[in-house]
């Protein structure tokens, strides 16, 4: 294990796989040269040279279409986006041609694809720089969505991604470049697609959330702690497809759910998760499923609104309580 | 009043030709719909009646039809586009997500985006998957956007002239399946139906199937069969607009009968049914007599035609799982 933060975690991701695949190749706007727009190309046109690491102008449509095409092809590319919300200008090519060329091809075309960059809120980054733009992407079938919560699971999630042999959406944060955490050194470590992990173990309710959101209700399930609830803390890290489970072994255990997430909501993660759960495990619930969702607004650039636009500590402790009233049992 | 049988073609036609002549800020563009008067003919000889300049034939680029739209309704006018097909709106997304939907808030109130956004939905015509995808969970995601889909003659009228009338930007989906389906009577005189508000069009105590657009239909049809067959009496909510949701009056439903089945043709996974059932959660938990079950289409690319009734919910469905929930 090293210390190192999420920026270092992708590169480091990024650097092994070039190492070991020469088919892997990084495409995006200022990858190269500038070395990323948040640095997590650094030094990797210096190591791999302008064919691997290539400089592309500000057209999303058109590099995301040629890196389909190259993979198409048998390449690996890597695409960055230099904020997601810019991956509407591709999505025409992520939806119609990445996504769905697999199956309108009956199997004779796959496309093995990363289309990554940073996501969500951030800080005072406006509507165009800091929506939660997953909603977009976690309903498309032949999609996988990956948003990594801690530096290990960026490393070894990024390399699965990599290596998928289908298109893979992976959305990192602003917020989280500069955070530290242990991250193992073997090129061989990787985190498999579609599997959630349980970041804490509690027995009164289980709380799902990732990245941003995750840091958030690990602060309210220490404070609750004190209250003497016991929260377990889930983080599905692959939102598509979703580790359901994981998550229906955790409500079986809790039989009390609380849903967090940053974006605005409507048809979102917590409507899925609280549509699964009543499905599989209806009987098990001791209360409703819980959402506790951004606000159904874009993204607002001032500091004070911004605030209020994400779920907040303490709405988050307000629904867990909430839950842990309403006895049903 | 007087009243004449409409197909749903025609019904559109007549919202559009008598919002043009109230209003004449109101105008149509998209590609053919001018000398061709649309691929559906929804438009169908509206250019004649007022001209090329209201009824605009543009090239064929999506994001160019909205982002002329956009800049038409900041300066006051009220333009109606039609998306030849709701596959090809990806390439105009970021026009529709990153400007209609935000000038409001963007600009504090000070421009706001007055235009619909027209487009041909929907399976049950056998054409290849980007003529056939129901894409509603898009734009119901997007906050400022409000999302409509109506499921005959008459609500599309009537709700076509709520979204020309409506200050902010709707996406308007019409089902492919539904345009010459049926005939239904639909008023002479202009008619409209409140965007937000679904509509119980059956009543019945021990169920509730919640359907839209050309599913509603069918739900109406597994309704009959459950009548028939089980002695199950039915209630049918027609949601009409999917954003905002009509939460109040799908809970009030399941709250009287306790069981609950939502019906869409869009993917299942992180679809509206996944919305519906959460509210129907989150209002009428305790009245729940068993889980609410979603009956949509499988969660893969559109297939192609010869599979396609393999895909798209059908009554036979619809009423297996009302069967089971009601049995739970």
């Amino acid at each position: 294990m090293a210390v190192m933060t999420y920026r270092e975690a992708l590169n480091l991701a990024l650097r092994e796989e070039m190492r070991r695949d020469p088919r892997v190749f990084v495409m995006g706007e200022e990858v190269g040269l500038y070395e990323g727009a948040y640095k997590v190309t650094q030094g990797l046109l210096k190591e791999f040279g302008p064919r691997r690491v290539v400089d592309t102008p500000i057209a999303e449509s058109g590099f995301t279409g040629i890196g389909i095409g190259a993979a198409m092809l048998g390449l690996r590319p890597v695409v960055e986006m230099m904020t997601f919300n810019f991956a509407l200008l591709a999505l025409d090519q992520i939806v119609n041609s990445a996504a769905k060329m697999y199956y309108m091809s009956g199997g004779q075309f796959n496309v093995p694809i990363v289309i990554r960059g940073p996501g969500g809120p951030a800080a005072q980054l406006a509507a165009q720089h800091s929506q939660s733009m997953e909603t977009y992407f976690y309903h498309v079938p032949g999609l996988k969505v990956v948003r990594p919560t801690t530096p290990m699971d960026a490393k070894g999630l990024l390399k699965s991604a990599i290596r998928d042999p289908n298109p893979v959406i992976f959305i990192e944060a602003e917020t989280l470049y500069p955070v530290k955490g242990e991250v193992p050194e073997d090129p061989d470590f990787v985190i498999p697609l579609g599997r959630a992990v349980v970041r804490r173990e509690g027995t009164d309710v289980t709380v799902i959330a990732y990245m941003g959101m995750m840091y958030r209700a690990i602060e309210v399930a220490d404070e609750l702690a004190k209250e003497g609830i016991s929260v377990e803390l889930v983080d599905p890290r692959t939102l598509r497809p979703m580790d359901v489970e994981t998550i229906i072994g955790s409500v079986r255990k809790t039989h009390r759910v609380v849903v967090v997430e940053a974006g605005a909501g409507f048809a979102g993660m917590g409507s899925e998760i609280s549509a699964f759960v009543t499905e599989h495990a209806f009987d098990d619930l001791d209360a409703p499923v819980e959402r506790v969702t951004g606000a159904n607004a874009p993204m607002p650039y001032a500091r004070n609104l911004e605030k209020l636009k994400t779920p907040t500590k303490d709405k988050i402790a307000a629904a867990i309580r909430r839950v842990c009233n309403a006895n049903g049992s | 009043m007087s009243v004449t049988k409409l197909n749903m073609v025609k019904a559109l036609n007549l919202a559009l030709l008598q919002e043009m002549e109230r209003d004449p800020a109101v105008l149509i563009l998209g590609e053919d719909v001018g000398v061709d008067g649309g691929v559906f003919r929804v438009t169908d000889d509206l250019q004649r009646k007022f001209g090329s300049q209201r009824v605009i034939d543009s090239p064929l680029a999506e994001a160019a039809i909205i982002g002329t739209a956009v800049g038409m309704a900041l300066y006051g006018l009220k333009p109606v586009c039609e998306i030849q097909f709701s596959g090809f709106a990806f390439q105009c997304f970021h026009q529709i997500e990153n400007h209609a939907a935000r000038y409001r808030l963007r600009s504090q109130g000070r421009f706001h985006c007055q235009m619909v956004i027209r487009m041909p939905y929907g399976g049950g015509v056998r054409a290849l998957e980007h003529h056939t995808e129901s894409e509603e969970q898009f734009y119901a995601h997007v906050p400022g956007l409000k999302m409509v889909i109506p499921s005959g003659p008459r609500t599309a009228r009537a709700l076509l002239t709520s979204a020309i009338r409506d200050p902010d930007p709707v996406v308007f989906f019409e089902s492919k399946a539904l345009y010459h389906a049926a005939k239904e009577e639909v008023p002479a005189d202009p008619e409209a139906l409140p965007i937000g508000r679904a509509q119980v069009v059956r009543e019945g105590r021990d169920l509730t199937l919640i359907a839209y657009g050309a599913m509603l239909r069918v739900a109406r049809e597994a309704a009959d069969v459950l009548q028939a067959e089980d002695r199950v009496e039915t209630e049918v909510v027609d949601l009409l607009t999917i954003a905002p949701l009509d939460r109040e009056t799908i809970v009030t439903s399941v709250a009287k009968t306790g069981r609950a089945v939502v019906v869409h043709e869009a993917p299942r996974s992180f679809g509206p049914g996944a919305e519906v059932a959460a509210s129907i959660m989150e209002g009428a938990f305790l009245h729940l007599e068993a889980p609410v079950r979603r009956v949509t289409a499988n969660d893969v690319s559109f297939v192609g035609f010869a599979r396609e009734k393999a895909h798209v919910p059908d009554v036979a469905r619809v009423a297996a799982a009302a069967r089971e929930t009601l049995a739970f």
